[in-house]
């Protein structure tokens, strides 16, 4: 069949031939010892040969194949191509599996393999991350000695693992894990979490502007239904008439200004970032700005404008305005009269421009700083509305920077007053003045050009 | 002991232990609550929830008292087996107390007046009952991975947990000498710092308990630093 099992004979055959020869030339004596001679040498080359192969077969796994001679040459190769090929195939393999746990730990989700028992077999970062583990020393532990929620305990113990079921991690951030069990092989199982924190907190502040907003309405509504129902049954003279329909006027105004924001919010929400297509001057919407504070403090409070290197800024002038319109309103409804309030710009050697507001007013304890921004997050509900405050402005700034790239910092003290500053990204910030020589024309045409495309 | 006995008395000790970890989840569920009555969580019957938390605590311990009664009185272990068991014990034991003083934190969080004063107070109460959860996780973690190394770091989250106690009572003290009139609110917020203080000290214990367990040395009056000293041994 092969080159080597036919070439097996060669050697006998010409041991035969040889000893054929003596035996024709020179006797039978000579003819014995040639085939005593050639049939010992014939036996000891595959006596060497066979040990060679013993060698080799009982030696190390990396040893190579041995050089074999003569028929014992095409066996050799054969062995070799063999382990040749099987290697190959295993570094396949391998490279396969490597490549499939790579997957695996790249797997933006937790992904924990558990053997039988229930015991960790392995665990991608992510996994170890959420749930605390770490997997070098965890191996071969049972996962419900580590995940021990009894929400998961009780999952594990019914079987049901069709569903998922939702836990609450235990240390420096709280999270919610969504964990699922699913069956593989004969008896192993994957446990996949999936971090529900982000939706689970959206979800809640859905429902929580929905109670809210329900609420904030209601309080005028009831006013303002009170009041119909006195001047209904109760025969009022002229002066009463006016007092009750100037409190329904009020209470109409703040259900306005409730439905204004919310309008703002969610047009905000549904609208594209504005790209650098319109580009407004700092300093006349400062003077704007610090005129209506002014007009809405009434002469209680100093309101100082610091007006900094004129510059102009790449962005929504509405809604930058609004923002600043926000903040001061804060500052004047917050700070006791006699108190002073300032308006700044400047742009720091970064390029970065920023807004400040302070205020000397009561200032903002420092647990609920991080809870500001939300929507009618309010320090102290009773005096907010008493001052006309929806409780969406804070949330609408937030809004505004975030469509600006812009951020918001907060620093305050409570009894000494408050900073709000809008910091502004380099990019959208531009030291030439608006209004003479070409940065004007250069102003104006990008306005124009763009508007079409504008959002 | 024959092998077959060694490995029944394997697996009835491992089930024991997963008992203790599935009791020790249960206490850390309870105490998540507790710490969500303290933020003035709105969620439905959840002081409720503690107490029955509580309940089915007490019954988890007895049942693992049983069975350790029952591993020691047919297996007779010795040395290290022993040790384990009697660890366990002791373990299930401060679990139970922990479950305790959770249940006294969220019904005196729940039943302290709802004024403002208060609730800005038991913003540093909560977060002390933070550092007492951590520490209850890392001293059940140290046993369900038997980790002696992280035994020394619970004692020192102890100290710090020591010194915010010390803080709030600080604070009060000042509180309750500027206005006689928040007295009665400050002792709750006393008697709630006090509860989570403890809890802090049984983790503590619990930590203890597992380089006992696994040393076989008694490190129950021992500093962090002895702790370190002689968990860094062989």
């Amino acid at each position: 069949m092969t080159p080597g099992s036919g070439s097996a004979f060669t050697a006998p055959l010409a041991a035969a031939a040889a000893t054929l020869a003596a035996w024709a030339l020179a006797g039978t004596g000579a003819a014995l010892a040639v085939l005593a001679v050639l049939a010992g040498a014939i036996v000891a080359f595959h006596l060497w040969n066979q040990h060679l192969v013993r060698r080799w077969a009982f030696g190390s796994l990396d040893a190579p194949v041995p050089e074999g001679r003569g028929s014992w040459r095409g066996v050799f190769t054969a062995i070799h191509r063999r382990m040749r090929l099987r290697a190959q195939h295993q570094r396949d393999l391998r490279l396969t599996i490597e490549r499939f746990r790579r997957a695996a730990e790249a797997i933006p989700d937790g992904v924990i393999v558990l053997d039988a028992h229930d015991l960790i077999d392995w665990a991608n970062p992510r996994a170890c991350e959420q749930l605390g583990l770490d997997l070098a020393r965890d191996r071969h532990a049972p996962i419900v000695n580590l995940v021990r929620q009894p929400e998961f305990l009780a999952y594990v113990a019914a079987g049901n693992f069709a569903e998922s079921v939702s836990v609450t991690t235990i240390g420096e951030r709280r999270r919610t894990l969504s964990l699922q069990l699913v069956p593989f092989g004969t008896r192993e199982k994957l446990l996949l979490s999936h971090d529900v924190t982000q939706v689970e907190a959206a979800a809640r502040m859905r429902r929580d502007f929905i109670a809210n907003v329900s609420h904030e309405l209601k309080t005028p509504l009831t006013v303002i239904a009170g009041f119909v129902e006195t001047m209904q049954d109760l025969d009022l003279d002229a002066r009463q008439r006016a007092r009750y329909l100037g409190l329904m006027a009020e209470q109409a105004r703040n259900m306005q200004r409730l439905v204004a924001d919310l309008l703002t919010l969610s047009s905000l929400e549904s609208e594209h970032s504005p790209g650098g297509d319109e580009r407004f001057a700092v300093l006349p919407l400062l003077v704007q700005a610090s005129a209506d504070a002014r007009a809405l403090s009434g002469g209680r409070h100093a309101v100082e404008v610091d007006p900094g290197a004129a510059a102009t800024v790449d962005g929504n002038r509405d809604e930058i305005a609004s923002v600043l319109s926000n903040l001061l309103s804060n500052a004047v409804r917050y700070t006791p009269e006699g108190g002073r309030i300032s308006l700044s710009w400047r742009v720091e050697p970064s390029g970065i421009g920023v807004f400040a507001i302070a205020d000397t007013g009561i200032g903002i304890a420092a647990e609920h700083l991080p809870r500001l921004t939300e929507r009618f997050y309010r320090v102290d509900r009773s005096r907010s509305r008493a001052t006309g405050g929806t409780g969406l402005g804070l949330a609408i700034v937030k809004h505004v920077l975030l469509r600006h790239q812009a951020e918001l910092g907060i620093v305050s003290e409570p009894g000494r007053g408050s900073v709000f500053s809008v910091r502004l990204p380099a990019r959208r910030v531009r030291a030439a003045p608006l209004g003479d020589g070409p940065p004007a024309e250069d102003a104006t045409t990008s306005t124009s050009s763009h508007s079409g495309t504008g959002s | 002991m024959t092998e077959h006995t060694i490995k029944q008395f394997d697996a009835d000790l491992e089930a024991i232990r997963t008992g203790v970890l599935t009791m020790g989840g249960l206490v850390e569920a309870q105490l998540a609550r507790a710490i969500g009555v303290l933020e003035n969580d709105a969620a439905e019957g959840l002081v409720d929830r503690v107490g029955a938390d509580e309940r089915q605590i007490n019954q988890m311990q007895i049942q693992i008292d049983q069975q350790c009664a029952q591993i020691i009185a047919r297996r007779q272990p010795a040395a290290g087996d022993l040790r384990m068991v009697l660890t366990i014990v002791k373990i299930t034991n401060d679990l139970e107390r922990i479950g305790d003083e959770v249940k006294k934190v969220a019904y005196k969080a729940s039943a302290s007046p709802d004024d403002k004063l208060v609730r800005v107070r038991f913003y540093d109460v909560v977060r002390a009952a933070g550092l007492a959860q951590r520490m209850l996780r890392m001293a059940l973690d140290a046993f369900a991975r038997l980790d002696v190394a992280a035994a020394a770091e619970i004692v020192d989250s102890d100290d710090e947990l020591d010194a915010a106690f010390g803080g709030i009572l600080r604070q009060l003290i000042s509180y309750m000498m500027e206005d006689p009139r928040t007295i009665s609110a400050s002792l709750e917020i006393v008697f709630i710092a006090r509860s989570i203080e403890r809890i802090g000290d049984h983790a503590k214990n619990i930590a203890e308990a597992v380089v006992q367990a696994v040393r076989g040395t008694d490190v129950r009056h021992a500093t962090a630093a002895e702790i370190r000293a002689e968990v860094a041994g062989p």
